[in-house]
């Protein structure tokens, strides 16, 4: 058991646990990840950085390098497409053309017969640059007098929403209680384990195939077609294993596919390419840094009346997933509470700094940071408990929210006080703080795409009798496809070890939007379980045509009315003679209905909600400010639980990802080049770090979810933040408005010495 | 790139002294895995001779090639250096410690290696030999020739051993850190001491911290202060105003800001001593 982890008592489950035996592949070491492929004639590519973080390049001179042997190919824009793309807004090109905006931004590329070669080519690739003045600091980037990064949008503003429900100056006016702050959160790194790795193959018949590792696998494929004008059938991504993603990967590093694409395209050869650490710190997509100023209205008794916010987020040099982020971190956590009037503004500046995306959750762990400060802040003021404050105003069952989302399942308030009553809010002890906090997240969403808002899936009869499902959804380490097939054994009512799950491949799969916003289980399990029904009717079907009599199924066992048994791969190929090859096949179809969703945003956004409040024990050395997170509570409503096992997985690994959000992690620049590009200096928590872990489930029935269930891997993350921040603002008796909260922070601010900026 | 494991003492120095390209002594390995390799290693990590941890005529000596794990799990380090037993079981991570050796630790010259600094509070010396087997002796502070840089020449001369006296019945040592987080991270501050206690009275006093200066650093003046104080929170607290006045420290992105290092400084040059001072009361007992 590792260390910091609880027993949970396995016996009081009816389900029993259940590991999908691909784990053992992994933990035996045979799994087979991106850097183990290797196609015969692969090249290597490798990939020539802008040293500045704004300049015009001036020439880019290839001499030297071509002079290498083994150097197969070079890539520079101006050979290229030079139609922008992107994800949100298309701000990017493969290659810079005559501009370099950020410390890393990709300017040409090298394919080699190795990657010391191409290494060595890209060293003596020169480069004249002629450096431009740069902006750093988003506030500032958005000052008209700031230097521009893209003629297109001017005073780099990337993206910017303003929203308002109710009246919240009216709200203002008429409240008793106000409390107000400035909250911060750097960029951070989701550090899966392995590094962006791909091998891209051009093949003549084919077309062309992208092996890599990536969450979204169908949407990356539609970028990549696009940009690279290919036929979309003529685009295939297969995944290896993947490891690690942790939201980090939904489109993974489309730069270095469009790259090692255009560098197969031009060889003829595969090629493959893979970030160093150091360039995934550099180049990766670490989630949106992002400063609050938050403010909130309240009535004597605790009522929150309204809240204020004001964002800036820093987008970095290109886009990317921020414009989604900025909007979910903006908006998603004002359903956890009755907040009947709100006004946001939320800007997205451009800066001469890495670009960013998303990470776990989504940049809602940000907003739960700054709000649930302030919400202990509110309480002191109002002299409640912070635990009371939060039960007085949070969601129930049958809540529509301050923005329309329609709350199906709510056992917030039960997690509230399971959190707090394990947490030992009212059996405080001596010398430790005390924190709590609670969040929301939606699963799947009905408006991303509208008119792709659920999921498919298939569930084949094979002649051995056994089933295969097929899902476009990912496992990249979730354990999704434990999950899936212990919701197909359900459905069929047969052995989970009868049935596997296949994903990973575009051509094979139904298209799906992948591994994001809480889908996995809640969304694609439904579709598993339909198409599981769906098959265990055709099975039926079939059957009772083959012994001509009634057939019943029960229990994964066929049975006719004349009390013989089927068995199943006598109906498979009962089916299979009867079409000359064709299997029994369940489609299964799981498509939500659109949602009412205004022009403002107003609307439900998403099938279902999770929800989940944490409750951290700390303790805070006030001659060094050091912390010692103690323990963690989390408590969660992510209705019925599938596979108990992969959902304690999801708690630990999330409560620590937040922990390191909290407390440990962060991007550091200086003149917008990134200074912590290493696992030594981007300090993510060791073991040694991680405090006893608690998970509750607090279970719903959810109407729309798969026997019950909702999503988990997200919404574990978020909590902590908050949670943390307030144990330490309790033990130590001052607050950190700025993540991470380090001893540092908290020392200066209990000495009373000028904070860092 | 050539690599030779080295069956005993007199061969690595025969290969120092007659390879090409000119080579480089490898032991554990895990600094100089990170760092551009030379085109010869002469593989030092095999040899017994260097893995010794003994005392003899009132001279601990441990060998250059023990590493971390051996010496925070030997007994006689325990006892007799407890300072440095305690730095040891704080280096890296698990691998890291099974892998790196003491003598690597100060060769790579890093200003807060937590064995170095708890050496030199222990007034280690090393003992060297080239490959024209003279030998020289040299305080663990003064193999370092500026920031990460060290005076011994792995090209041409071995490390072979750190000698000490062990610490005595009215003896104490101890040594703390101050990092990010629990493991694998460079100490914002790092501090050792050894301490002499005389009738409840200081009467000797080693206090290093790190990192002040390229090298671990002796703060002599608080050194000087301390002897003839009496043992009791009085001196500790004293302890911590003298060792933060006297150390100047520098600030980093990366670490803490300079005015946050001097002052943990002072807190750790008041817990290390204190530690130490209490060891010495219990072992007289």
């Amino acid at each position: 058991m590792p260390h910091g982890m609880e027993i949970i008592d396995m016996k009081k489950r009816a389900e029993p646990d259940f590991q999908s035996s691909e784990v053992w592949s992994k933990v035996t070491g045979k799994a087979v990840y991106g850097s183990d492929l290797k196609l015969p004639g692969m090249l290597y590519g490798k990939i020539v950085r802008s040293p500045h973080p704004h300049a015009r390049i001036k020439k880019i001179d290839l001499e030297a390098a071509q002079k290498i042997t083994g150097v197969r190919a070079f890539l520079v824009a101006a050979e290229l497409p030079d139609k922008p793309y992107g994800i949100v807004v298309d701000d990017e090109l493969p290659l810079a053309l005559d501009r370099v905006r950020y410390i890393g931004d990709e300017v040409a590329a090298v394919a080699a017969v190795d990657y010391e070669t191409a290494a060595k080519a890209v060293r003596a690739i020169r480069v004249d640059y002629e450096p431009l003045p740069a902006v750093f600091d988003p506030r500032e980037a958005l000052n008209p007098d700031a230097p521009q990064l893209h003629e297109q949008f001017r005073g780099n503003l990337a993206w910017e929403r303003n929203l308002k429900r109710g009246n919240s100056d009216q709200a203002f006016r008429e409240a008793e209680v106000v409390v107000e702050n400035r909250f911060s959160i750097p960029a951070v790194h989701s550090t899966y384990l392995e590094p962006t790795v791909c091998v891209a193959v051009d093949d003549p018949y084919e077309g062309l195939i992208i092996h890599t590792a990536v969450q979204s696998p169908d949407l990356v494929r539609e970028i990549i077609a696009k940009v690279l004008e290919r036929p979309l059938s003529k685009v295939r991504i297969i995944c290896p294993v993947m490891g690690g993603g942790f939201g980090g990967r939904v489109y993974g590093n489309l730069k270095l596919y469009i790259l090692s694409s255009l560098l197969a395209i031009k060889t003829g050869r595969p090629v493959k390419m893979k970030l160093t650490r150091e360039e995934e710190f550099l180049v990766g997509r670490p989630l949106i840094s992002a400063e609050m100023h938050l403010k909130m209205a309240f009535k004597r008794d605790g009522t929150i009346l309204a809240r204020e916010a004001d964002i800036v987020t820093d987008n970095g040099a290109y886009s990317a997933q921020a414009p989604w982020v900025s909007k979910t971190l903006s908006e998603r956590n004002d359903s956890v509470y009755h907040i009947p009037n709100i006004k946001t503004r939320v800007r997205l500046a451009y800066t001469n700094k890495i670009p960013t995306g998303q990470y776990r959750a989504y940049g809602n762990q940000a907003a739960n940071f700054a709000t649930e400060s302030l919400l202990d802040m509110a309480a002191e003021n109002l002299g409640l408990d912070p635990l009371e404050l939060r039960l007085k105003n949070c969601v129930k069952t049958g809540d529509t929210t301050v923005h329309g989302l329609q709350i199906k399942s709510c056992s917030l308030s039960e997690c509230l006080q399971a959190a707090a009553e394990e947490i030992g809010w009212h059996k405080r002890k001596e010398g430790r703080g005390y924190g709590i906090s609670a969040a929301i997240h939606s699963n799947g969403s009905l408006v991303l795409f509208k008119n792709f808002r659920g999921a498919s899936a298939l569930a084949r009869l094979e002649l051995d009798g056994r089933v295969s499902i097929f899902s476009g959804e990912q496992d990249y380490g979730q354990g999704t496809h434990a999950t899936f097939t212990l919701i197909a054994a359900k459905a069929l009512g047969l052995n989970p070890d009868l049935i596997t799950v296949y994903s990973r491949d575009t051509l094979s799969t139904p298209h799906s939007i992948g591994a994001l916003g809480m889908r996995q289980t809640t969304i694609g399990g439904k579709a598993v379980q339909l198409a599981a029904e769906r098959l265990r009717e055709l099975i039926v079907q079939t059957a009772a045509d083959l012994s001509e009599v009634p057939v019943m199924m029960e229990r994964g066992i066929l049975k006719s009315s004349s009390g013989r048994i089927i068995e199943l791969s006598l109906v498979a190929y009962h089916h299979h003679s009867l079409t000359s090859g064709l299997s029994l096949v369940g489609e299964g179809r799981y498509v939500p209905a659109p949602s009412a969703y205004d022009e403002t945003g107003y609307g439900n956004i998403a099938v279902t909600y999770s929800f989940a409040a944490h409750g951290v024990e700390v303790e805070v050395d006030k001659t060094t400010g050091a912390i010692t997170v103690h323990k963690i509570v989390a408590a969660h409503d992510s209705g019925k639980i599938i596979n108990h096992i992969s959902a304690l997985g999801q708690v630990y690994g999330g409560a620590t990802q937040g922990l390191g959000m909290s407390s440990y992690e962060g991007y550091i620049f200086e003149e917008g080049r990134v200074v912590n590009t290493s696992l030594a200096e981007y300090r993510i928590p060791t073991s040694l770090d991680v405090p006893v872990i608690v998970p509750l489930f607090i279970e719903t029935e959810d109407p729309e979810g798969p026997f019950g269930a909702k999503g988990l891997g997200e919404i574990v993350q978020i909590p902590v933040l908050g949670a943390v921040a307030n144990a330490v603002a309790d033990a130590a008796g001052v607050r950190v408005t700025d993540l991470p909260i380090t001893a540092e922070k908290v020392f200066r601010l209990l000495s009373g010495w000028e904070c860092e900026a | 790139m050539s690599y030779v494991k080295a069956a005993n003492l007199q061969e690595a120095l025969n290969l120092l002294k007659t390879s090409t390209p000119r080579p480089r002594v490898i032991a554990g390995g895990t600094d100089l895995f990170l760092q551009d390799w030379p085109g010869c290693l002469i593989d030092i990590s095999f040899l017994d001779d260097l893995k010794i941890i003994e005392e003899k005529d009132e001279v601990l000596e441990i060998g250059s090639g023990v590493t971390h794990a051996m010496a925070a799990g030997s007994d006689l380090v325990k006892y007799k250096a407890t300072a440095l037993a305690e730095a040891c079981t704080m280096v890296g991570s698990p691998q890291i410690r099974n892998m790196g050796t003491l003598g690597g630790n100060v060769i790579n010259a890093a200003p807060a290696a937590d064995a170095a600094v708890a050496l030199v509070a222990l007034g280690a010396e090393g003992v060297l030999i080239d490959c024209g087997n003279s030998i020289r002796r040299m305080p663990v502070d003064k193999l370092y020739a500026g920031y990460n840089h060290s005076v011994v020449d792995c090209g041409s001369e071995i490390l072979l051993k750190f000698v000490f006296e062990p610490c005595k019945p009215d003896e104490g040592s101890a040594f703390v850190r101050f990092a990010a987080r629990r493991a694998l991270a460079l100490p914002m501050v790092n501090a050792a001491a050894r301490i002499r206690i005389k009738d409840g009275l200081i009467s000797a006093v080693h206090l290093v911290v790190a990192p002040v200066k390229p090298a671990p650093t002796r703060l002599l003046k608080t050194e000087a202060k301390l002897c003839g104080k009496p043992v009791g929170e009085e001196t500790w607290f004293e302890a911590e105003q003298l060792a933060a006045g006297e150390a100047e420290v520098r600030g980093s992105l990366l670490r803490c800001s300079a005015d946050y290092r001097k002052h943990l400084v002072g807190v750790l040059a008041g817990r290390v001593l204190r530690t130490a001072a209490l060891r010495a009361l219990e072992r007289k007992v």
